[in-house]
Parts: structure tokens; sequence; C-alpha cells
């Protein structure tokens, strides 16, 4: 090839360092009565990630800032929060794509829909309670096989997205009727119940799908595409819930 | 407020149009009803709706009915179709091309009733 190849065009990999207003809505039970924002100046790069920025305000400038984070590697979803307006993982994040130069500033506050702890800490337990609501869990009652209960690549391809979730709660809380109306089972839960409906080794179809035809279930949902955009899985969100709607529909009929 | 994309946009404007259209129905209903109470009382009624409001109100309603019936014809397309979900951003496109279309039909035929009332 010519010589000019040999020369690398402007590598991704090398980031100009920048500097970061991040605004943190902040919110201590114990001193506080509403929530109130903070401003912290943060010099980082534009392929750090939004979680990196906060790590750094929390070790370096203010350890008082609580929230969760696990694994930072987008698997645990632990640090589902409301970044620059809209739910994402903090540690899925990259600067570069909330940012465009130096000196912008970027917003971070506690997803909605759930009770603030502290910070940008919420509490999980009603999110938990309504995934337990829809019986996680594999049933088949019938006599196991000597091997592994077999499956087509064709019939485990139908439920491929919605085992993909990792429970994060971005979607739920981005959902404007679970803001509203807390008892909606939420888009987390419906995907769930989808992975499980759309098993053709699971048993409990019938019984999974009353549950979704509930007034808490699958009808709530309004289609507003909120979780789908918010989903840093990447799951059709809205699609798969039309599909349990559909189910439900057609098995009622 | 948070930044989602049409599908939320078109949500809240169904709800909004939906309570907009209830609104109109049950002052129309009040309003024709209140002949019952003689011709002064629903005259009277009748005169308010020359103000301004209820003039360019007109447009709004239109604009309101039109949009929540397409959309919920949208709506329909993404509850028993996977290609309606797909396509939901541009059906929704297509939805506000068409209530804005009728808003300035209807901003057009009411012309003089919107500059000098009856």
């Amino acid at each position: 090839m010519t010589q000019a190849q040999i020369t690398p065009s402007t590598p991704a990999t090398v980031a100009a360092m920048m500097t970061l207003k991040v605004k943190v809505l902040r919110f201590d039970p114990e001193k506080d009565k509403k929530a109130h924002w903070v401003t912290y100046e943060v010099e980082a790069s534009a392929a750090d990630r939004v979680l990196d920025v906060i790590n750094h305000v929390k070790w370096y400038m203010d350890p008082s800032l609580t929230f969760r984070r696990s694994c930072a590697h987008g698997i645990c979803g632990s640090d589902a929060m409301l970044i620059n307006g809209r739910n994402r993982l903090a540690c899925k994040t990259l600067l570069r794509d909330v940012v465009k130069k130096s000196g912008d500033t970027i917003t971070v506050e506690p997803i909605r829909g759930l009770k603030v702890e502290k910070d940008l800490l919420v509490d999980m337990e009603p999110f938990f309670d309504s995934y337990k609501a829809i019986m996680p869990y594999f049933i088949n009652e019938s006599p196991e096989p000597a091997a592994e209960r077999i499956q087509s690549p064709e019939l485990a391809e139908r439920m491929a997205h919605s085992s993909n979730c990792i429970l994060c709660a971005c979607c739920t809380t981005s959902c404007p009727i679970f803001w509203v109306n807390g008892s909606y089972l939420g888009p987390a839960s419906i995907v769930q119940a989808h992975r499980f409906i759309f098993d053709s080794r699971d048993e409990a179809t019938q019984q999974r799908l009353n549950i979704m035809n509930q007034n808490t279930g699958v009808w709530r949902c309004r289609t507003a595409y909120n979780c789908t955009e918010a989903c840093p899985r990447d799951i059709p969100i809205t699609q798969l819930i039309e599909e349990v709607k559909r189910a439900v529909m057609y098995q009622q009929a | 407020m948070y930044r989602g994309r049409e599908g939320q946009w078109a949500f809240l404007l169904h709800r909004l149009s939906g309570l907009a259209i209830l609104a109109y129905l049950l002052l129309h209903v009040f309003s024709i009803g209140s002949f019952i109470f003689g011709e002064r009382f629903y005259m009277a009624i009748h005169h308010t709706y020359d103000l301004w409001f209820f003039r360019l109100g007109l447009v709004v309603i239109t604009a309101g009915v039109v949009y929540h019936a397409f959309n919920g014809l949208r709506i329909i397309v993404m509850d028993f179709t996977g290609a309606g979900v797909a396509y939901q951003r541009q059906m929704w496109y297509g939805v506000m091309a068409l209530s804005v279309l009728s808003a300035l039909y209807a901003a057009y035929r009411l012309y003089p009733r919107l500059i000098g009332g009856y």
C-alpha cells in the first residue's frame, strides 16, 4: 500500500482534556427538606465515562456524595441515573456522547418514580417487588429428561431480547405512567415476564398471562417509548410489551 | 422535563387532546341544552362564544380532534402489528402533518369569523 497510510489519521483514542461542570441533584434526608443542585468542576477526557466523573467527585471533592455502582461495566445494573434528561447507565455513557466542548454542563439526577434515599440513591424495593410479582423463575412440572430440555434456535430466538435484561430500572423509571402510578408493574417486569411467556420450555404461560392481564399489568402501557429509548441493553422494550399484549388478547379471545 | 423522544410527546398530546375534546363535548351539550331555560339564557351563553378565546378554540379543537383520531389509528396499528412499532415515529410525523394541515384549513374556512366574529 502507499506510504501515506503508515501515518495514522487522528486516532480516536486520543481525547483532549476538558473542564466540565457536573450538576448533581443532591438530597440529604438528615439535613435537607428539598433536593438541591450542587455543581462541581471536574477535569476529564471525552473518552471518560460519566461514572468516572462522579467517582472523581466522590473520591477527591465531596466524599458524602452517595450513589450505587458495582461492576462499572454495564452488566450489574446498579448505576442507572437520569443524565442530561435521559435515563442511562453512568458506566456506559461516554462524556463525548453527552457534552460537546470544554465548559459544558452535565446534569445528574436520581431516577424518577422511586423514593430518593440520599443523593442519587433510590429505594429499589418497589421495583423488585413488581419483579417478584411476575414469578421470575422457570416453571416446568413435567419429569426432567435425562439431558437438558431441548429448545430449537428459532424458539430460543423468541426470548433472545428479553433475556438480555439486567434489571437496572432505566426503563421503568423513564415511564410516564410509572411516575404517576407506582402500582403499574412497569416495563422491566413485563420484559422479564416476556422472557418466561415466550420460553417454549416454561409451562406456567397461562398463569403468567393472567398476571399481565391484571389492571397493574400490560394494559397500563400507553406506548410512550421512553423505555425503549432508555434501555442500555438495546432491548426493543415497547415491541416486547406489544407482543405480550397480543399474547394476552389472543389467549382470551 | 424528561427528554423523551417522539413517543413521549405523542402520548402527552393524545392525553391533552382527549381532555380537550371531552371539555368541548361537555360545553357543547351544556350550551345547546341551556335552551330549556329559555332563549335569553341560551343567547347569553352563545354571546360569550364570540370572545376571541372561543373563536381561536375552533381551530384548536379541529386540530385536537384530527390528532386524536389519527393518533388513535397509529396506536391501533402499533398494537396489532410489529411494523407499526418499527414505524411509529414516521407515523407520528404523518399525524402531526395532518393535524397542522387541518388546523390551517379550518383557519382558512373560519377566517371571517376569526377576524370579525358573527
